[in-house]
């Protein structure tokens, strides 16, 4: 009679711990893919900040080297190909490209004394240096989730549950690496 | 060639650390209480002891929901303007977005001593305060690598961790205090236990008040290496904090005046010792600062 009650007890604390593992797994897979999505909105958010500062860039550059259009053209290129980007992965990628280009605007810059000197473009170097580390930082808290997921999807015993709720690993966001070399532009 | 340090098992290690001292404080408390309930009669000495552990529990319990306002109040800190501290916004939203925190309500409080603390139960109710010092004094890197240490102590729930060893280190006095009292009162009849037991019962009591205290600052100089270790997570560029802290090394001793400005219960949760002895000890609420740069140059 004990030992049954025993026995009953212990195959009870057994199935309670399986079904708090499955509950725990599930709901952790789901908190990490919600905060890998989440941390790639806010990349997204800093992208299209960046995407609208450039007309007005364009603007006060214009006034000043007007016969620099084809480094021009190459950052209102960048910034359609940005804009008409269908996913946040996408807009990534456009994005390194348009930094590529505003780089070369700055360093035209250093060309033309009065445009260096002038207040608005000056304004705006500020506020594209800051969202390009907001950037950086941005997709380097993306790359930790991914890299969190991962662990927790790879390594026993999370990764039995994975692959019972089919979850795989995600690709950590790549992007040439000359752009987070780039030092900080300091102000 | 040092081995090179990485930031992960930095922090795996130090969490484990700590979470050890924390079982040997209560391992203390019960201990304690385990021989005291072999020596002496539970009567009405057990209702007192009740009594003030609510007491003590009460009261840290307020001062944890209104740690940050306290912390705030206590140093007369004002908030910072998104307009006027650009360049500290900016720090501070860059490592809230290289953490995945909520941004934190950003202080400034006057001091010409370089030094920052963070408060809050919580993510959602943190704040950050920096000295006027740091802002002038500190380069853009340097200024993340120590918001980006603050960031970790809110990341690492210390202010919930810190006040929950404070109260177990509370708890561990008031019954050593309660039992050395408790045998004034009592009459050789009511107790249970021999002579011998009482005699290793009195200085269990005397030691073991001291004991937890010491090992409570052990946690604390454990979450700062850890915070730091955290911090080099955040920002992936550790000379920042440690050029920082290479500049806080090389400033002056503290004036009486900045003394008196820091509250020595908030101690643990600035960047480095705000009442800075020289002699580096047991008694430290922070590691040294030499161990810490060490440790950083080797990340």
């Amino acid at each position: 009679m004990a030992l049954g009650l025993i026995i009953g007890l212990v195959v009870a604390a057994i199935v309670l711990i399986i079904v708090i593992a499955f509950i725990y797994y599930y709901n952790r897979f789901i908190v990490l893919e919600n905060r890998i999505d989440n941390s790639l909105s806010q990349i997204d958010v800093q992208l299209k900040r960046r995407a609208e500062l450039v007309p007005n860039l364009i603007n006060t550059v214009k006034g000043y080297a007007k016969h620099e259009k084809g480094i021009m053209q190459e950052v209102v290129d960048a910034r359609k190909v940005l804009l008409a980007a269908k996913d946040v992965k996408k807009r990534v990628e456009a994005g390194a490209e348009l930094q590529n280009a505003l780089k070369s605007i700055f360093a035209l810059a250093e060309n033309y004394p009065q445009l260096k000197a002038n207040e608005n473009f000056l304004q705006l170097q500020q506020e594209l240096a800051t969202i390009e580390d907001r950037i950086a930082y941005s997709r380097q808290y993306y790359n930790d989730s991914i890299l969190e997921y991962n662990n927790k999807v790879e390594v026993f015993p999370g990764m039995f549950f994975a692959n019972l709720y089919s979850k795989k690993e995600k690709e950590y966001l790549k992007i040439p690496e000359e752009i987070r070399a780039v030092p900080k532009v300091e102000f | 060639m040092v081995e090179r340090l990485s930031f992960e098992d930095e922090i795996s290690k130090n969490k484990i650390k700590s979470f050890f001292l924390v079982i040997v404080v209560i391992t203390f408390f019960l201990l304690l209480g385990f021989i005291i309930a072999l020596i002496a009669n539970p009567g009405y000495f057990f209702i007192i002891m009740i009594f003030s552990i609510i007491i003590s529990i009460s009261y840290t319990l307020f001062s944890y929901y209104n740690a940050e306002k306290i912390a705030i109040a206590s140093v007369n800190a004002k908030l910072a303007s998104p307009t006027r501290d650009k360049i500290l916004f900016n720090a501070v939203e860059n490592m809230s977005l290289a953490s995945g925190l909520p941004m934190p309500k950003v202080y400034i409080m006057k001091s010409d001593r370089i030094n920052a603390f963070a408060s809050g139960r919580d993510p959602k109710h943190a704040i950050i305060c920096v000295t006027t010092g740091a802002l002038e004094k500190l380069e853009k890197e340097e200024l993340e690598g120590v918001i980006a240490h603050e960031m970790s102590h809110i990341a690492n729930f210390d202010v919930r961790f810190m006040t929950l060893t404070a109260v177990l280190v509370g708890l561990v006095s008031i019954l050593a205090e309660l039992f050395l009292r408790s045998l004034w009162f009592s009459s050789d009849d009511d107790r249970k236990g021999g002579g011998l037991l009482i005699i290793l019962g009195i200085i269990f009591a005397i030691i073991a008040p001291i004991a937890a205290q010491l090992v409570s600052l052990a946690i604390s100089r454990r979450r700062e290496f850890t915070a730091d270790a955290t911090g080099v997570k955040f920002t992936r560029y550790p000379p920042g904090l440690r050029n920082a802290l290479i500049k806080i090394k090389k400033e002056n001793e503290p004036s009486q005046e900045d003394r008196k400005r820091y509250p020595k219960a908030m101690a643990p949760l600035f960047i480095s010792d705000p009442f800075k002895s020289r002699i580096k000890n047991i008694f430290s609420t922070h590691p040294s600062i030499d161990e810490r740069i060490k440790i950083l140059e080797r990340m």
